[in-house]
């Protein structure tokens, strides 16, 4: 087996402690290091947390690849608003929502590649990954 | 949700913190704290975050209020049991928790709070200048006696 999916409903933080939980289990099997696994169960936490934050709901799926080149991708995905301004959202301490603004702008630096697609009134998508060193 | 313990011990008031609390659950747990501060006129108040693995902003920011709180209620904040992976995390996503000390465990909490505790008395009070939130609210408890 080289890769494995798993797709997760994002409604409430239940659904995104859960999500988080799983992702640092699957991240430890393929072989990531604690500090490392961690950093991605964050990642799907700040991610879950603006689906719940922003949209009605949407889903987490998480993907292992486990060919010649290890790591896990993280996507993000919901119908929601969208983003009107990526750039800001992207920087540290912009928040709409009074949080700290560390959400996207952090995940970012907890992972090797960060993805935002978004489009008003369409919706959002995030990719996230994170390769095994 | 793991039950929290609340445990007063001297003048400290040892928190320890269950893993994978829901928001709701964490400004319960702000408020509980908060209470008991009132309740049992505590100075220091130890979050002690052994069982967490995961900790993201939103608790970054709960960790931060919670701090802010507690100052203005004269008692101050400390955190023990920070996990190397938490913290690994915690920094590169850039909670850096500006002004937050961390003690190693119960015992050096136990010294930082007799510490604190004999420095604070109003006597003492010109040489430890750094305390005058805490030697303030010494000032109250001897008001109300």
């Amino acid at each position: 087996m080289t890769s494995q999916t798993e797709i997760m409903q994002v409604h409430n933080m239940m659904d995104v402690a859960r999500a988080r939980r799983r992702g640092l289990e699957m991240a430890c099997n393929l072989g990531f290091e604690l500090p490392d696994a961690t950093k991605i169960a964050v990642v799907i936490s700040e991610l879950g947390r603006n689906i719940t934050l922003y949209t009605s709901g949407g889903t987490i799926t998480i993907v292992t690849e486990d060919g010649p080149k290890k790591g896990i991708k993280i996507i993000a995905q919901d119908r929601g608003p969208g983003i009107p301004d990526v750039k800001s959202a992207l920087t540290d301490g912009y928040s709409t929502s009074g949080g700290l603004g560390l959400g996207l702008s952090g995940s970012k630096r907890l992972v090797d590649e960060f993805d935002i697609w978004s489009v008003v009134n369409v919706g959002t998508t995030v990719t996230a990954i994170k390769w095994l060193r | 949700m793991e039950t929290t313990t609340i445990h007063k011990l001297e003048n400290l008031l040892l928190v320890s913190v269950p893993r994978d609390l829901m928001d709701t659950e964490v400004l319960q747990l702000r408020r509980q704290v908060l209470q008991e501060i009132r309740r049992c006129q505590s100075q220091l108040v130890l979050l002690d975050f052994s069982q967490v693995d995961i900790c993201d902003s939103f608790f970054g920011r709960f960790i931060q209020s919670m701090a802010k709180m507690a100052e203005l209620m004269g008692a101050e904040v400390i955190v023990s049991g920070l996990q190397d992976a938490v913290v690994e995390t915690m920094v590169e996503l850039g909670m850096t928790l500006p002004n937050l000390q961390a003690v190693l465990d119960l015992d050096e909490a136990l010294a930082f709070s007799r510490d604190n505790h004999r420095a604070a008395r109003p006597s003492e009070q010109a040489e430890t200048g750094q305390l005058e939130n805490v030697a303030w609210a010494d000032d109250l408890d001897l008001g109300a006696l």
